[in-house]
């Protein structure tokens, strides 16, 4: 009975997840532009998808830049999270706090204030602009997620790794490596997602000849959404079903 | 530090390379010009257009004012921002005789009030602000600014999220011009404008076609090119030219300041100003096209269309909309946001 | 070692080019004056934190808290449960990844979506009148419930991976030894898994919390002229008002405000 309710509720929340998404996907397969009502079936706006030049560079963009900052700023938190752990003097745990402040300003602040920085260092608005934005904010996050799992551990695993003869290396490798796989791939997970649907911060420092896909959809949902988003959002929908298969490959291995 | 500097100097590197051809940074409101026509000017110039765009001049405004204006080579204010941007320096003045187009204009846009000699700017496309209705749900249709005020239309109103539009409409019902600048008129305007709060649903920019057509705000203010669009798609939908007058905008194509690609920027505007692509430009987005070889252009039912195009008799209501001096505009501002912090 | 503190040195300097400098930068606008042409000129002055008090500006915070704090409890609600059942089930990283693709796509379109779900002739009210259980469409959108909708369906997973993590460490054979010890169901949730799973909580709630205080775009696209926030405020004095030493000074208040939650939060975690 227990897991019956368990599963009735599990159930009920993915179908709450998913059912805009649903909504999304027959969309995309709808006959007419503008309304939201079924004019029938129509896979045009795939082909339009497909041949929008636009979209697709901007989604490339967005993913190289998603990857790039999520890479970045894991493994800078999660080294910065281990010396921490390791080591608590009380200065570390200063910039621990300062970092966290990260999150507390707004995106908007963050974007206004590192507009005009960019503007007085004279870095141009590009690329380069976007991944400082997007590690910046991104980096808090990952130290959260990280932090919440190391400390459920205890740190003398290390220093009796140490004690017993295990180089520096090989103890964090073997021993935290593997406690925190799943801390370090929802840190991952997470700036990635933070940061390939960011719109508000990369407003204002992206530039003109680096188009992400947040700027691109927003400047083509003032028109209203047409399906051809939607379909798009299926597709993006369709790629991410990859990295679960991934995972699953990865979990049989172990067993 | 150092691989820092050389990873971010290989990034730049490889950035601009890809950009070796011909580039220009356009900085465009919303969906205006169609994306057709950006790549045909693409194939017929080999030029390649990096376009953004924008929601609201006051965005690019800002965005212009705080970055080192050479990040876009062609934005598109309206009439009252060309004013505030060449007082800021933000514009670069133009050399006519790069734009041989430019005689393709009506007469009637090239002495504008707000840039006598379109120093500074090139008129595109203009249009109006009005009252929209839907004829279904709303029975007795409104003619004037100030029977919004009913209290009929509680919680029903769509106003767009624009302070000199919104108060505009206020201080036409009192009789004042949408452009004065008395500090009295403006306090009254506001009184007016918080009578009226009882009656606002929303305010909005943006998705307006989709509001209108599936009803999900049946009266209020928007520009005529939005209530032309949603009447496309649904007949009900109703646009008036309020008796007590109405603004009247002019979005002109301008180059900044400080453009990295200035022949390129010349090589757009003047590609704009061809009848046929303004045509196509009119024909589409509902928008009033200032280019008279273009205008003849046009199918019947857009030309004729008085959303559109209002006849000469409502044309002389109207005001074209100015930049009323930082102090006043300010003034507007303050009164603006106290508005919107009453819900 | 070298190793470390290499990272914590590049921690140091990226936090201080590209987050302390650009805040410095914000603090001093905070009290300077606005300036048409410039946006920003000289005489100091501590007018623009003065205006924060005044019951206009007051009203918008309290909204905003409360809105955000009713979306942070609902996603409390709804995670919380989730990730227990989450963490018992055998394919517990699948379920999870599950719950992150929804969010990879667009979350602008995902609005939407929702948008298009709570219309006057949307999916919802056209369901709810074709099964007759009520006969005139709901005015649900561009109201404060449709707000919080919005918040709840776009941060839920920022609740779910703290409290996720923090409960995946749990050793469930205490919860076995209590029982044994004989203490029931309700005693082992309250005295037992609920404070060890704190951090967790803690975690979740600042990342909700938060973001609901400052996205813009939620109540801008779900949100009617009674739904305007902190985060609209903060887009406007910046934006429309081109008011950068208000829109500073806002920015500063708002900071503060959520530092004193924390803080809260924080201390009284500790305390227990």
């Amino acid at each position: 009975m227990k897991s019956k309710i368990q599963r009735l509720y599990l159930f009920i929340i993915y179908f709450l997840l998913y059912f805009p998404i649903l909504i999304l996907v027959i969309f995309s397969v709808n006959k007419t532009k503008y309304s939201l009502v079924w004019h029938g079936f129509s896979s045009q706006w795939y082909q339009v998808l497909l041949n929008d030049v636009e979209i697709w560079s901007a989604f490339f963009n967005s993913a190289v830049l998603g990857i790039t900052a999520s890479c970045i700023a894991t493994g800078l938190g999660l080294l910065g999270c281990m010396h921490l752990f390791i080591h608590p003097h009380k200065k570390f745990r200063s910039l621990r706090n300062l970092l966290l402040l990260l999150i507390i300003i707004p995106d908007i602040v963050l974007g206004i204030s590192l507009l005009v920085f960019f503007n007085v260092t004279n870095l141009p608005l590009g690329f380069v602009s976007l991944l400082i934005a997007h590690i910046t904010f991104c980096l808090p996050f990952v130290i959260l997620t990280i932090e919440s799992r190391l400390q459920t551990l205890d740190p003398n695993l290390y220093f009796c790794a140490l004690d017993l003869g295990a180089s520096q290396m090989a103890a964090l490798s073997k021993i935290f490596l593997p406690l925190l796989w799943p801390a370090i791939l929802s840190a991952a997970l997470l700036s990635f997602t933070i940061s390939f649907d960011d719109v508000v911060t990369s407003y204002f420092v992206s530039g003109s000849d680096f188009s992400i896909l947040p700027l691109t959809i927003y400047s083509l949902v003032r028109s209203g959404v047409t399906p051809e988003l939607n379909a798009l959002c299926t597709i993006t929908l369709i790629i991410s079903i990859i990295p679960i298969l991934i995972v699953h490959k990865l979990t049989r291995k172990k067993t | 530090m150092n691989t820092l500097r050389l990873a971010s100097a290989i990034l730049l590197m490889g950035s601009s390379l890809g950009f070796c051809g011909k580039v220009v940074n356009v900085y465009l409101w919303g969906d205006d010009i169609p994306k057709k026509i950006i790549h045909r000017f693409e194939r017929e110039s080999g030029v390649t257009v990096h376009l953004s765009s924008y929601d609201s001049s006051e965005t690019m405004y800002t965005k212009l004012s705080a970055s080192s204006n050479n990040t876009y080579d062609v934005v598109m204010p309206s009439g009252n921002y060309v004013q505030r941007m060449q007082r800021r320096g933000l514009l670069a003045k133009m050399d006519h005789r790069r734009l041989p187009n430019l005689k393709n204009l009506d007469a009637m846009f090239l002495h504008t009030n707000y840039d006598p000699g379109n120093q500074y700017s090139i008129p595109l496309t203009w249009g109006s602000s009005g009252i929209f209705y839907n004829e279904t749900q709303i029975h007795h249709a409104p003619t004037k600014w100030t029977q919004l005020w009913r209290k009929a239309y509680t919680r029903r109103l769509l106003l767009l999220d624009d302070a000199r539009e919104i108060f505009s409409m206020a201080m036409m019902g009192l009789g004042y011009s949408p452009n004065d600048t008395n500090p009295a008129h403006i306090d009254k305007a506001y009184k007016q404008l918080q009578k009226l709060i009882p009656n606002i649903k929303l305010f909005a920019n943006d998705g307006l076609q989709a509001m209108l057509i599936d009803g999900d705000a049946n009266i209020g203010v928007v520009w005529n090119s939005d209530a032309y669009k949603a009447h496309t798609e649904n007949s009900a939908i109703r646009y008036i030219y309020p008796k007590e007058g109405f603004i009247i905008w002019i979005d002109n194509l301008a180059i900044t300041s400080n453009a990295p690609h200035v022949k390129e920027a010349y090589e757009f505007i003047n590609f704009m100003l061809k009848p046929s692509i303004s045509a196509e430009i009119g024909a589409t987005r509902g928008l009033a096209i200032t280019n008279k070889r273009g205008k003849a252009l046009l199918p019947p039912s857009v030309r004729n269309n008085i959303t559109i195009y209002p006849t000469k008799k409502t044309l002389k209501r109207g005001h074209f909309q100015q930049d009323v001096g930082e102090e006043t505009n300010t003034l507007y501002m303050n009164y603006w946001q106290a508005l919107k912090l009453q819900f | 070692m070298k190793n470390k503190s290499l990272s914590i040195k590049l921690l140091y300097t990226w936090f201080l080019c590209f987050a302390f400098i650009p805040l410095l930068l914000i603090v001093v606008t905070s009290f300077l004056s606005k300036d048409a042409v410039h946006l920003v000129k000289l005489p100091f002055t501590l007018n623009n934190y003065a205006v924060l008090f005044t019951p206009l500006f007051m009203k918008i915070f309290i909204r905003s808290l409360l809105i955000s704090t009713i979306t942070t409890l609902v996603c409390l609600l709804l995670a919380y449960p989730f990730s227990y059942i989450l963490i018992k089930s055998k394919i517990k990283t699948h379920l999870l990844l599950m719950i992150m693709i929804p969010f990879w796509t667009s979350s602008l379109v995902r609005t939407y979506a929702l948008l298009s779900l709570l219309k006057g002739n949307g999916i919802l009210n056209t369901l709810l009148i074709k099964i007759h259980f009520i006969t005139n469409p709901l005015n649900l959108l561009y109201t404060n419930f449709a707000v919080i909708s919005g918040l709840v369906y776009s941060l839920f997973p920022f609740m779910v991976l703290p409290i996720f993590n923090n409960m995946e460490r749990f050793d469930f054979k205490i919860m076995e030894a209590a029982r044994d010890l004989g203490a029931g169901p309700l005693d082992i949730f309250f005295r037992v898994f609920l404070p060890n799973t704190k951090k967790g909580i803690i975690s979740g709630c600042i990342l909700v919390f938060l973001p609901a205080m400052t996205l813009f775009y939620i109540p801008n696209i779900l949100g009617g002229a009674r739904s305007f926030m902190i985060g609209n405020l903060i887009q406007s004095e910046f934006l429309e008002m081109s008011d950068w030493p208000q829109g500073s000074a806002t920015s500063i208040g708002l900071i503060l405000i959520v530092l004193i939650f924390v803080y809260f939060v924080r201390f009284r975690g500790k305390k227990q």
